[in-house]
């Protein structure tokens, strides 16, 4: 509906420059640098953050091992931080759902939460699983390692007793091990592809149509941030869209005090990426917020893109303002959740109505009728 | 969008002129569907909720993969074994107990299929084709990866999807063929009709007030109620379903709900939830006339809802497939979901007349056509072929593809 709406406008929109303008392509209205955009984004931002998510997710391969050979509380410990690390890296490039990440459905894989304990459970007993299964999606990547390293036990004791269990101990450890090295081999399938050839083939497919770079990438942005982050993260715990608050619905349900903390980088990475900011934080370089000042966009007279880091800044003080344990925070006060989850659905509307209207970008989503 | 409803308006504006010169009636529409007589309720339906009640769990089994067998499912479908013995295959003891059945009210309207048994033999074989098929091609293939000419599951989103070799989910056939074989067929084809509500002495012993023996109503009152149970039979509310249309059961009600959600047809639950208490009201009075005007709003409008979700799903999967890395699960999903709606569309029934907007044959075409750009359907299928279809449907209604597609 939404995306028939907007249709319909920029058509009539292009239709009103095309009488206009006559023979000029309404497609190229802007002198805007597309490509010096890709380019800051592919170079400065996504291939630098696959590649930080590489080195953590091949730490985590490599403690996973460690583990497995030498099931100690030394070693439980190592795996347990990276984890955290590849955890928090991971939101950095998440929203980066183009080439094969797109192809090989990354993102299902590796956080679709909650995790299926049950069906986790027969995998570890039955040891005959296909994790490349669309079916297994909800047992494996991060929720699951969760599980697995926070979720088992009560104390330390419990987690070293289920990783040496006489019957199931094996078992446990081996499907850990092929969790951790799954993360790792399809992450380095996706830095791989853009470090041999796609970086040029995004760079240069810089026009401004539905299958273009920008177009499609400013997509994947967007529905990463509606879906994901906004719903996924705040809204689905919250009750916004079922009318009852699930804390069980939280990401990092079993390492405690660390999913606020996966939200607010999340959140980070969202707004720096708009800003076109290098991942190393040196420089603010060219994103969409200086595309949208170059068109000189702006929404009841202020510049959209000063709107658009506003309502980025409420959604951080509202998120900051929460439990470090967001599931505490759904059964101790919902009400704060609910209020930061409205934050974030301020910038729905700026981002995908306001900024896309302006972009000449059509939403090439639909939401799903859930049935 | 706003010439669109422009149009939308000035049309209703001429509807309700349309409809207010047609009978000057002395009868008032009621509040509700709530009808008493010597201080009771005479509606009653409640073989057409235990027919819903059936059709839910029949559609909860077909993916219940543990379980479910050819067998099972089929006792679900008959009410009965094989060979015709009684059946337990319920997981609700009063539908165990019912002699009700599903299959036996399939293609089964007065005005359609008294004479027409060959075909109805047909369609109530094709259900049972698909039910053997979940489980004989789909079910084994449970943990496979599909692949174009390959059963298996592929991923729609987040969640997993089963589909036969050409891309069809078996059960989403069977669900939304439903929605047309058993309960639109029965409503406006069978209930709806004259032949069923004036058989017999059934407008003399209305007009004289007598009751079926040993109930609360007349015979052609219990026969407009049995049309309203195929569409509100689960209501929360039965005399007041529209405050919760759209959430009482997985077939008709479901989506009377989801085409009042689209802006462009909001207003047409309250429109058929009108028009029944109406003509309900209209029997009681024995004003035969405005009944039958009634049943014809019905009958146009529950129609519209069947054509609108065809085209609603033929055009939401071109969507995706027009993408440039298109989410394949997706499309599929909404395609065998729109299979259905297009297979419902030979039990729909144009107003005034005796035929749907579509026969079988040329159900039969749409759904080749669909099927035929490839020999591995809905992996071939593109997204000119899914528009040519919504046109092609949209034209036999009143609506346009845009305003359906959204």
């Amino acid at each position: 509906m939404r995306f028939l709406k907007i249709t319909c406008l920029s058509l009539l929109i292009m239709g009103f420059f095309g009488c206009d303008n006559g023979p000029t392509d309404p497609q190229n209205m802007d002198s805007f640098d597309r490509k010096a955009m890709l380019a800051n984004w592919a170079d400065n931002i996504i291939i630098p953050a696959y590649s930080d998510f590489a080195t953590k997710t091949e730490s985590l391969k490599n403690a996973g091992t460690a583990f497995n050979e030498e099931t100690s509380q030394e070693n439980l410990d190592l795996l347990r931080n990276a984890f955290k690390d590849a955890y928090r890296s991971w939101q950095k490039v998440s929203m980066f759902a183009i080439g094969k990440a797109e192809e090989e459905t990354v993102r299902e894989y590796f956080n679709i939460f909650p995790v299926d304990v049950e069906d986790l459970k027969e995998n570890i007993s039955s040891t005959s699983y296909n994790l490349s299964l669309p079916s297994e999606f909800d047992q494996q990547g991060f929720p699951a390692l969760d599980y697995l390293l926070f979720g088992l036990g009560e104390n330390n004791d419990d987690f070293i007793q289920a990783f040496t269990d006489p019957s199931l101990g094996e078992n446990r450890r081996n499907y850990l091990l092929d969790l951790v090295n799954r993360i790792d081999e399809l992450t380095d399938m996706v830095l791989t592809d853009w470090q041999s050839g796609f970086r040029d083939e995004f760079v240069n497919n810089s026009a401004n149509s539905a299958t273009a770079s920008v177009d499609r990438l400013v997509n994947d942005y967007i529905f990463y941030y509606e879906k994901h982050l906004r719903a996924g993260k705040v809204g689905i715990p919250a009750g916004v869209f079922s009318g009852s608050p699930e804390a069980g619905l939280v990401e990092a349900l079993y390492a405690e005090d660390f999913n606020r903390e996966l939200l607010l980088i999340a959140l980070d990475a969202v707004q720096d990426f708009f800003n076109g900011k290098h991942y190393d934080g040196s420089q603010d370089a060219v994103g969409l917020d200086d595309y949208l000042d170059e068109l000189e966009t702006t929404k009841n007279e202020e510049n959209l893109s000063k709107l658009i880091n506003d309502q980025f800044d409420a959604a951080r003080t509202a998120i900051e303002g929460l439990n470090m344990n967001l599931n505490q925070q759904v059964v101790d006060d919902n009400i704060s959740m609910l209020s930061a989850y409205d934050q974030l659905q301020l910038n729905v509307v700026l981002l995908k109505v306001d900024m896309l209207q302006a972009l000449n970008i059509n939403v090439d989503f639909v939401d799903a009728d859930g049935d | 969008m706003r010439s669109i409803s422009l149009i939308s308006a000035v049309i209703l504006v001429f509807a309700l002129f349309s409809c207010d010169n047609g009978s000057v009636s002395p009868i008032d529409e009621p509040d509700t569907y709530d009808f008493q007589r010597n201080g009771s309720s005479s509606v009653s339906f409640t073989g057409q909720t235990t027919r819903i009640q059936m059709a839910e769990e029949l559609a909860a089994s077909l993916k219940d993969f543990d379980n479910a067998s050819t067998e099972l499912l089929l006792e679900m479908f008959r009410n009965e074994t094989e060979s015709g013995d009684d059946a337990d295959p319920y997981s609700s003891a009063d539908l165990n107990a019912s002699d009700k059945s599903i299959k036996s009210k399939v293609a089964a309207s007065q005005d359609y299929y008294s004479s027409n048994t060959a075909e109805s033999a047909v369609i109530k074989a094709d259900f049972e084709s698909w039910i053997n098929a979940q489980v004989n091609e789909v079910f084994p293939a449970q943990n496979v990866e599909a692949t174009a000419g390959t059963a298996g599951q592929i991923a729609d989103g987040s969640s997993a999807r089963y589909i036969n070799a050409k891309g069809l989910e078996y059960d989403q056939m069977v669900i939304k063929g439903l929605i047309g074989a058993l309960m639109t067929d029965q409503a406006l084809n069978n209930y709806l009709g004259t032949a069923v509500l004036d058989e017999g002495n059934n407008r003399e012993d209305n007009d004289n007030g007598v009751l079926v023996e040993g109930k609360n109503y007349t015979n052609m009152e219990h026969k407009w109620d049995e049309a309203y149970g195929y569409l509100y039979g689960t209501s929360v509310d039965p005399a007041d379903p529209n405050a919760t249309i759209g959430g009482d059961d997985s077939f008709l009600n479901k989506y009377i709900g989801r085409a009042e959600g689209d802006e462009d047809f909001a207003g047409i639950a309250a429109e058929i939830y009108n028009a029944f208490k109406l003509g309900r009201a209209a029997i009681v009075a024995g004003d035969y006339t405005l009944r039958d005007e009634q049943a014809e709003i019905i009958k146009e409008k529950v129609s519209e809802i069947i054509g609108i979700r065809a085209v609603y799903y033929l055009q939401q999967a071109k969507f995706i497939l027009d993408q440039s890395n298109p989410d394949y699960g997706a499309a599929f999903h909404d395609l065998s979901e729109g299979y259905g709606f297009i297979y419902s569309l030979m039990f729909t029934r144009k107003p005034n007349t005796d035929a749907p907007y579509f026969t079988k044959s040329e159900v039969d075409a749409l759904i080749a056509k669909l099927l035929g750009d490839g020999e591995n359907g809905l992996w071939d299928v593109t997204p000119t072929t899914l528009d040519e279809l919504s046109s092609e449907i949209a034209d036999a209604f009143k609506f346009t593809v845009e305003q359906a597609g959204s």
